[in-house]
């Protein structure tokens, strides 16, 4: 598959408004003001556009949740705050192409009606931020920001949010806090933002993968991005793999590739001698799958079906070198230091699960730990206020399932088995 | 604690503010990180000029200091190594990193240098998986890094400054 979203990216130099209208950037525009709003929505819905922010919702249904004659301003919010652990797909965006994040948020603004565009990225990225901020005021000098687009009659103002830095700013609702200068806790499910978002505004919130998509959907059709996913995929999908893999990089293949092609062939495959443990296959809140499930194409229902999620399609690769036991530790001390705090059974139980596994990771865990762990997890599932505990049992519940030969044997032997092959090994 | 503002820095960081919000709020965390970048850290008395710009009261400023991750309310380092210590960059050797850092500079992790030349301080997956073990250092990336490396890295931020 030739490169779509990535083919202008340029990771050290991205391209100026000049150079990128030289390669075709901004030709969406026109073929958006050509069209209705609402043809625009259908053609996006038609060509089966799901979230890449992780949850994998029809971005045309969404764009279609708020309501047509919603009342005004309206806010379209883009979300870079990746902080996924294994995610850095979102990164190749920002800082290799500012203007096809520009020109995917006005074309999918005009196809909202929305008349404020916030862009919120990520803390860490704080330099792409800024060029990012750059790149929008050479647009708004061009015309193709700001009052009456290309004689179109569209106004849209844009704007920056540069994170002050926690994983939570990432969840929808507590993006909107976060740029309200409100703590960013989650806010309830009801009402959602298309009615009351930002500023009480009707609001819609796109991962920016999913937006850059829909200028060559524009272009090119629904029926060509279908076309361009395999096994049952849709469109160009940003894959990132990392872990235990020769070369970790970030991939744009078919929606639909399936993960042993991204690990063995574009990855590079493991290191000699090694074997595949598992996989995670949508960033650090998604189940573990097992080598049985190399062929599983990376797709949302697919992976899915296979007990797992596409997430934020961030492979990270662990092999018979790797301890799942101190895998799934990391995993839940990376959530016991993002929880917000605002709930109780995240903010202290979060912790107490870490507590337990590295009880158990150290070889000191005893066999009832491994009880405590199921029950305290699904309680912690069930009663926190918003998915981020839930997110975070995930992985724990499936490490439980899918390597509990290796809990049992860290309690029966009172050591981590890894700790004396790695070292005899090295 | 009780100075107030001259109007003049006053009409800087208003001049801050986003245009598009309708609540002089919105502009809390981008005058924390303008106040950062000139000193360092919030200090209180960047606390209170918040509170003055944005309406909040300093409480509330102080509330959303201590949240967010990227805002000192103590002094740092003139350099600041964030080194990542979430999955990727454990598989890679992240913790071993973050063991040497400590062992080679005689600095602890969110401690400042002698010459207050640099901290250290780890950081949640800083996006650079492809490059693990990574750090930013003033918000560039490095990595992948070793332990050699990093000596290199730490004993250049001394000489330079």
């Amino acid at each position: 598959m030739e490169a779509v979203l990535t083919r202008h990216i340029e990771a050290n130099a991205p391209l100026d408004l000049e150079a990128y209208r030289s390669v075709g950037g901004y030709r969406s525009l026109d073929a958006a003001f050509a069209r209705k709003p609402e043809e625009i929505i259908e053609i996006v819905e038609a060509a089966n556009l799901r979230g890449r922010g992780g949850a994998g919702f029809s971005c045309g249904l969404k764009w279609r949740l708020r309501d047509a004659d919603a009342p005004r301003p309206r806010y379209l919010v883009c979300n870079i705050d990746e902080s996924e652990p294994g995610t850095f797909k979102d990164r190749y965006l920002l800082y290799g192409g500012p203007h096809q994040i520009i020109e995917a948020v006005i074309v999918s603004a005009y196809a909202l009606q929305a008349e404020k565009a916030v862009i919120f990225v990520r803390g860490e990225y704080g330099k792409g931020g800024h060029g990012l901020h750059r790149a929008i005021k050479e647009a708004e000098m061009a015309g193709l920001v700001g009052s009456n687009i290309c004689g179109s009659g569209f106004d849209l103002q844009m704007e920056v949010h540069i994170s002050g830095g926690r994983y939570i700013c990432g969840e929808e609702t507590a993006m909107l806090n976060a740029i309200e200068g409100l703590r960013p806790n989650p806010r309830h499910k009801m009402p959602r933002p298309s009615v009351k978002g930002l500023w009480q505004h009707p609001t819609t919130t796109n991962n920016v993968e999913t937006l850059v998509n829909v200028p060559h959907i524009l272009l090119n059709g629904a029926d060509w991005f279908r076309a361009l996913g395999i096994n049952s995929g849709c469109g160009p999908k940003l894959f990132c793999v990392s872990g235990m893999v020769h070369q970790p990089g970030l991939f744009e293949l078919p929606c639909g590739t399936p993960a042993r092609e991204l690990i063995f062939e574009h990855a590079g495959g493991l290191a000699e001698g090694r074997t595949l443990l598992g996989f995670i296959p949508g960033g650090a809140s998604t189940a573990f799958l097992l080598p049985e499930h190399l062929d599983v194409p990376m797709d949302f229902d697919p992976v899915a079906k296979a007990g797992s999620r596409l997430g934020t399609a961030s492979i990270i690769v662990l092999d018979d070198t790797t301890c799942p036991v101190q895998v799934t530790l990391n995993l839940m001390r990376f959530f016991a230091r993002e929880s917000c705090g605002f709930c109780t059974p995240c903010r202290d139980g979060i912790p107490y699960l870490a507590q337990i596994l590295a009880t158990i990771a150290s070889g000191e865990g005893r066999a009832e730990d491994l009880v405590l762990l199921e029950e305290l997890s699904g309680i912690i599932a069930l009663q926190s206020f918003c998915a981020f505990a839930p997110g975070a049992m995930i992985p724990l519940i499936s490490s439980l399932q899918c390597f509990h030969d290796h809990y049992e044997s860290h309690i029966d032997t009172g050591c981590c088995p890894f700790d004396a092959v790695n070292k005899s090994g090295a | 604690m009780n100075d107030k503002l001259d109007r003049q820095t006053l009409q800087k960081h208003l001049a801050q503010l986003p245009l598009t919000h309708p609540e002089r709020r919105a502009a809390v965390v981008p005058l924390m990180q303008s106040l950062q970048a000139e000193r360092g850290h919030l200090d209180d008395r960047g606390v209170e000029e918040v509170a003055q710009v944005t309406g909040l009261s300093t409480t509330e400023v102080e509330e959303l200091a201590t949240f967010y991750s990227l805002i000192y309310r103590h002094p740092a380092g003139r350099h600041v190594l964030r080194v990542c210590d979430s999955l990727c960059c454990s598989l890679q050797g992240a913790d071993r990193l973050l063991q040497a850092a400590e062992q080679y500079s005689g600095v602890s992790l969110g401690k400042i240098s002698p010459d207050g030349a640099f901290s250290i301080l780890p950081s949640i997956c800083l996006g650079l998986c492809d490059q693990a073990p990574a750090a930013l250092l003033d918000g560039e990336a490095v990595g992948p890094l070793n332990e050699a490396a990093l000596q290199v890295l730490l004993r250049r931020l001394q000489e330079v400054d």
